[in-house]
């Protein structure tokens, strides 16, 4: 019954008290938000912590959430918020090396072929690189369509830009990808 | 994916639901899950936040709960403060407190209160109370503070118990009225100058036996209305002295030759004995002339 709730109703049941109405919308998205984080910030530490705080905003927030807007919007939101506030807080980052670390422990998937999975491992290095590489701004739309599934209306909302701003930022972010992987 | 493409249809292709062919690469990117510890932390914060807010609630139930216990106890007090003062008798609470008439207690029902204790300080005087011979008070001084409760202690059934015809005279001997000590007062000022009219103009040696007799009644009306109510237990002699002492003088010896009647002959004595002290110019009747000697 409670795996058939939008996001909003599981939501707004939380608020009301649910707290298993929460467990369900965190499975939900533990994992997407945490890889945006992540592929964002570049740092582990950094992404659990802003992780668990993005988590704690919306706890905190739960009683003002209204059915309007989308959840996965509402909870980008938060985490690009605090996202950019750290990104204020703690520049310069983190060098493309330390990326690179990163990206390298996180796991791969297992029952792979050899020899695909060296091309994937390579497919996936290229990609993760260019992601790195991007500007912030082309990286973060990027991210919110391609692991928050957001569509231009809702990145400009969390952005703050124009529905056109945010379709060029996404076109030259493929771009810049597309290039990686042409070298 | 080495192909050179179009910006927009790479764009058209990330909009679309499946991501393109960059969707489907960045989905087999390693899927990085957040630790177990922070899944615990969230949810143990998300719990918080929705049972933090009970024991708010709770704390809020408690306090009004409490607020409405304290009422609920005031009210009560109140309640029954109120009530002990409504019992008290008014002139009680008024401090001008009066002894309510009651009837003589028939002999029959004497009888069977005095059995139990004192056959043969009680039994001639119920038989024969008028003409107890004073040979027969002498036997009943033998009264003693032990039989005297178990005495009282029969009277809320004597009470009770209907009165047959009252063969008796009037003067038949009753079980001492004694009203409880915390109650016992004077007579009520008015009543006490009504019985002073009633009785004073009267010479005490020409009291004939019917006015005697009447006045014993009286006397014997002086029982309070609460103790014959209540069933409470008699007063102590001393007490039982210091009520007599409260008496108009026609009354006082009216209840001192009740009390000779009632074979009390020691009590009535003693009674007497306060009655020349705080009377010293009365004239006595000549029964209780004899009983001063």
């Amino acid at each position: 019954m409670g795996a058939e709730k939008t996001d909003e109703e599981l939501m707004l049941a939380y608020a009301g008290g649910d707290l298993l109405a929460f467990e369900m919308l965190y499975r939900r998205h533990r994992g997407m938000l945490y890889r945006f984080l992540l592929r964002h910030l570049r740092q582990r530490a950094d992404a659990d912590e802003l992780f668990q705080e993005t988590w704690s905003r919306l706890i905190a927030a739960r009683e003002r959430y209204r059915p309007e807007a989308k959840f996965t919007t509402w909870l980008l939101q938060i985490a690009h918020n605090l996202v950019i506030d750290r990104f204020r807080r703690q520049r310069p980052q983190a060098s493309a090396d330390e990326t690179e670390a990163v990206l390298r422990t996180l796991d791969a998937p297992e029952s792979e072929q050899p020899e695909r999975a060296l091309s994937e491992f390579e497919q996936r290095r290229r990609l993760q690189l260019a992601l790195e590489e991007l500007p912030e701004e082309q990286r973060l739309a990027f991210l919110l369509r391609i692991e928050g599934g957001l569509g231009l209306e809702e990145i400009g909302e969390i952005t703050g830009a124009g529905r056109e701003t945010v379709k060029s930022r996404l076109r030259y972010a493929l771009a810049r990808i597309r290039a990686r992987f042409a070298t | 994916m080495n192909t050179p493409r179009r910006p927009d249809q790479d764009l058209e292709r990330l909009l679309a639901d499946d991501g393109g062919e960059f969707g489907a690469l960045y989905r087999r990117l390693p899927r990085a899950e957040p630790p177990r510890r922070l899944d615990r932390s969230v949810l143990a914060e998300a719990a918080r936040a929705v049972h933090g807010t009970r024991p708010r609630r709770q704390r809020w139930l408690v306090g009004f709960g409490s607020a409405a216990g304290l009422v609920l106890a005031a009210g009560v007090a109140w309640h029954v403060g109120h009530e002990a003062l409504r019992q008290q008798s008014p002139e009680a609470v008024h401090g001008t407190p009066s002894y309510v008439p009651v009837k003589p207690i028939e002999a029959p029902a004497r009888r069977h209160e005095s059995k139990p204790a004192a056959d043969a300080a009680s039994a001639p005087a119920a038989e024969a109370p008028a003409a107890a011979p004073a040979s027969a008070n002498v036997a009943a001084e033998t009264e003693t503070h032990a039989a005297k409760p178990a005495v009282e202690k029969a009277a809320p059934s004597q009470r009770r118990a209907p009165a047959p015809a009252p063969a008796a005279p009037p003067a038949a001997p009753v079980a001492a009225p004694e009203p409880q000590p915390m109650l016992q007062s004077a007579p009520a000022p008015a009543a006490e100058a009504e019985k002073r009219e009633a009785f004073g103009a009267a010479d005490s040696t020409a009291a004939s036996a019917g006015e005697s007799a009447a006045l014993s009644k009286q006397a014997a009306e002086t029982v309070p209305k609460r103790e014959r109510a209540t069933g409470t237990p008699a007063l102590s002699s001393s007490a039982e002295l210091r009520r007599d002492m409260q008496l108009a003088p026609e009354l006082w010896l009216a209840r001192i030759q009740q009390l000779v009647k009632q074979g009390r002959r020691q009590q009535a004595i003693k009674s007497l004995q306060l009655f020349r002290r705080a009377h010293p110019d009365w004239q006595l009747p000549d029964e209780l002339r004899a009983l001063d000697r």
